[in-house]
């Protein structure tokens, strides 16, 4: 028996900023995909947004306008933190749903002006975590709904990396380091395995300890209780030397009374040695969650159905960030309203 | 030749007296034990002789290795640094910070050598990665963590049935549970390789009901700024140990991982067609850290030369640990006096 395919609805979409480097990923991958249509890319750098529309031969717009008038279907944001504000207030109303990379905002007034004003234009709003799309995390989260580690006492997590540089060193635009960088991807898998929220969290936040003058917070030690009675610790220091063999690290380990998970996302590796590089580099072949996120995007506006990850779930993750952050000014734990 | 007498006949004494009887120049005199069918049991399987008090061992040795429980290392101790005898105390240095404080002024009254038996330091692994820190290649200190988790260590292991020393375990009150028992390992290392530590907050199952199983995370701050990570298990599915060593400064960083590759590797396919696969990681017999402890205890003590850990250190360890109990009990960060 064959089956008719329909063929699949155009979805255009639009390029905001190109300042996070995952934005090259979503590209590549959507690029990819049939019947999506890269409308345009704006970028308030003339030169890396100009360079990137020449080789993906799409238009170019130096005014968020110009493309917001191309009839998109979504946006795609990736600017430096504190501009996915303006952004999403801008885009919401004028398309029909936003991609917007995490954290959604760097402050939490932001993040909810941006929530009410999708609300209210009727503008869906997914917040960028692509960790939920990846193919071992994936496998982590069906064990864990299958309940076979039993009752579950602790999760232990790092998110590490190399320094980033660039805009997600300096606090106006990023509005904050390793901290806000790495802890909102670990809190919202958290959240989403249990579908529980982070009650309580206490944080040890290193400012410059690893890159002395780096004037941010580059190492974060976050310990912390689930309101479903899990607890663990996060560590997300960009403490991955330049020479490490690569960019850094997401692993989880659950502990339950039933036995151990240990899940390394990107331990699916080959070890590369090049003299040209002068050291020895993992590099991945394991499928990426890029791909995962920006499909179900897609899939999401064909369907014409809720995001599987919204902006409150953003919202939720970066109160904990914000929150680790108060703990360690106060040297206390900080409850957080669940 | 020198003669050493063990006190407290339990499960790490077999430990020390395997290495005594390896060691030249060293002679097990043998046991005193409370309990005098384990000292008995003891010297039938290391040899030497069974005393019948603690005056009876001192009169008969030049060093004493204390290996009773925690709870009652301090006046075995205290009593062996009177009698002027150069003494190994198995960790923790004492179970309470007051008993501590008493064997330290002990140790400081009489001068006579003390050695606290942190084996972690003599690990290979772990001293050469201390060593690199101290070498400057990876800068200046940044995040530390280190693992030390497993199962409970109950008496289904052969030569543990019996022994009274799992009960002891499993009453946390009594042992301290991971945080005391385990979890004190990693402090000293972390605070031998980082300086001293500022402060404390831990999260674990110590006081959820749930013994004789225990799990702790540590979060640690020294003193100049660095930051730690501790966690230690006794809730791990079995055979499933594992230590880990993860050391990052400003300019580098040390890894190890007890759960890579064994340079040395067996396979061998079964009769019913499985796969029967086993490991083994070995080191010079000099390279055993319990015997590396013991020899420089003894070597340190010939050449009057101080030792790797000092009494004090072995007080700070109890002190960081308890601070971590305290932590679980309040939910608070608890700084270290």
């Amino acid at each position: 028996m064959t089956r008719e395919l329909e063929p699949l609805t155009e979805v255009r979409l639009g390029m905001f900023s190109f300042a996070h480097m995952h934005a090259a990923s979503y590209i590549h991958f959507l690029g990819q995909m049939e019947g999506v249509t890269i409308a345009g890319i704006y970028d308030d750098d003339y030169d890396r947004g100009g360079r990137i529309a020449a080789q993906y031969n799409v238009p170019y717009f130096r005014r968020t306008d110009g493309l917001l008038d191309q009839q998109l279907d979504g946006a795609i944001i990736c600017s430096e933190n504190v501009h996915h504000a303006p952004l999403v207030l801008q885009a919401a109303g004028r398309v029909g749903a936003i991609l917007c990379e995490k954290p959604i905002a760097t402050t939490a007034s932001d993040g909810q002006e941006m929530i009410d004003r999708c609300r209210e234009t009727g503008t869906k709003l997914q917040i960028a975590f692509p960790m939920r799309f990846a193919p071992p995390v994936m496998e982590l989260k069906q064990q864990l709904d299958s309940g076979m580690l039993g009752e579950i006492y602790s999760v232990k997590c790092t998110n590490h990396g190399w320094m980033p540089g660039r805009w997600f060193v300096d606090h106006k635009l990023s509005g904050g380091g390793a901290v806000l960088d790495h802890t909102v991807h670990v809190v919202d898998l958290l959240r989403w395995f249990w579908n529980t929220e982070v009650e309580e969290i206490y944080a040890e936040v290193g400012y410059e300890l690893m890159n002395p003058g780096l004037g941010i917070d580059d190492v974060g030690m976050l310990s912390f209780r689930l309101a479903n009675g899990v607890f663990g610790t996060l560590d997300t220091s960009w403490s991955r030397p330049d020479s490490y063999p690569t960019w850094g690290d997401v692993k989880l380990d659950v502990l339950g009374d039933q036995g151990l998970i240990c899940v390394d996302a990107f331990e699916q590796n080959l070890q590369v040695s090049s003299d040209e590089a002068g050291k020895t580099s993992a590099v991945n072949w394991g499928s990426s969650g890029d791909e995962g996120l920006v499909a179900d995007f897609v899939d999401m506006i064909r369907k014409d159905r809720a995001p599987s990850i919204s902006g409150e779930d953003g919202q939720r993750a970066l109160e904990v960030a914000l929150a680790a952050y108060e703990s360690a000014r106060r040297a206390e734990p900080i409850a957080l309203q669940v | 030749m020198r003669r050493v007498g063990i006190v407290g006949a339990g499960g790490i004494s077999r430990t020390h007296a395997d290495r005594w009887n390896q060691m030249p120049g060293i002679e097990l005199a043998g046991f005193y034990d409370i309990i005098e069918d384990a000292a008995q049991r003891a010297v039938q399987r290391s040899g030497g002789k069974v005393f019948g008090s603690m005056n009876e061992l001192f009169d008969a040795v030049d060093y004493v290795d204390v290996c009773t429980p925690g709870t009652a290392h301090v006046q075995p101790v205290i009593a062996a640094l009177e009698a002027g005898i150069p003494t190994v105390c198995e960790k923790p240095l004492a179970n309470s910070i007051a008993d501590c404080e008493r064997i330290v002024d002990a140790a400081e009254r009489t001068g006579t050598p003390l050695f606290v038996a942190m084996v972690v330091r003599f690990f290979p692994q772990f001293a050469k990665a201390k060593e690199v820190l101290d070498s400057g290649a990876i800068g200046a200190p940044g995040v530390i963590r280190t693992v030390r988790s497993g199962s409970f260590p109950d008496s289904s292991v052969g030569w543990r049935k019996g022994l009274a020393i799992t009960s002891y375990y499993a009453d946390f009150a009594q042992s301290g549970g991971v945080l005391l028992d385990l979890c004190i390992h990693d402090i000293d290392y972390q605070r031998w390789c980082f300086g001293e530590i500022e402060r404390v907050f831990a999260r674990g199952m110590m006081f959820a009901g749930k013994e004789p199983k225990d799990h702790a995370l540590l979060t640690v701050r020294f003193s100049n700024g660095a930051v730690g990570h501790i966690e230690g298990s006794w809730s791990y599915p079995r055979g499933r140990f594992s230590t880990r060593i993860e050391i990052a400064g400003t300019g580098g960083i040390i890894e190890w991982d007890s759960r890579t590759r064994p340079p040395v590797e067996v396979a061998l396919a079964q009769e019913d067609g499985s796969l029967a696969s086993s490991g083994s990681s070995p080191t010079a017999p000099q390279d055993d850290p319990y015997y590396a402890e013991l020899a420089h205890f003894v070597r340190s003590t010939e050449t009057k030369e101080p030792f790797i850990v000092t009494p004090y250190d072995g007080m700070m360890a109890v002190k960081i640990s308890r601070a971590a109990i305290e932590s679980l009990e309040t939910g608070k960060p608890v700084n270290i006096s």
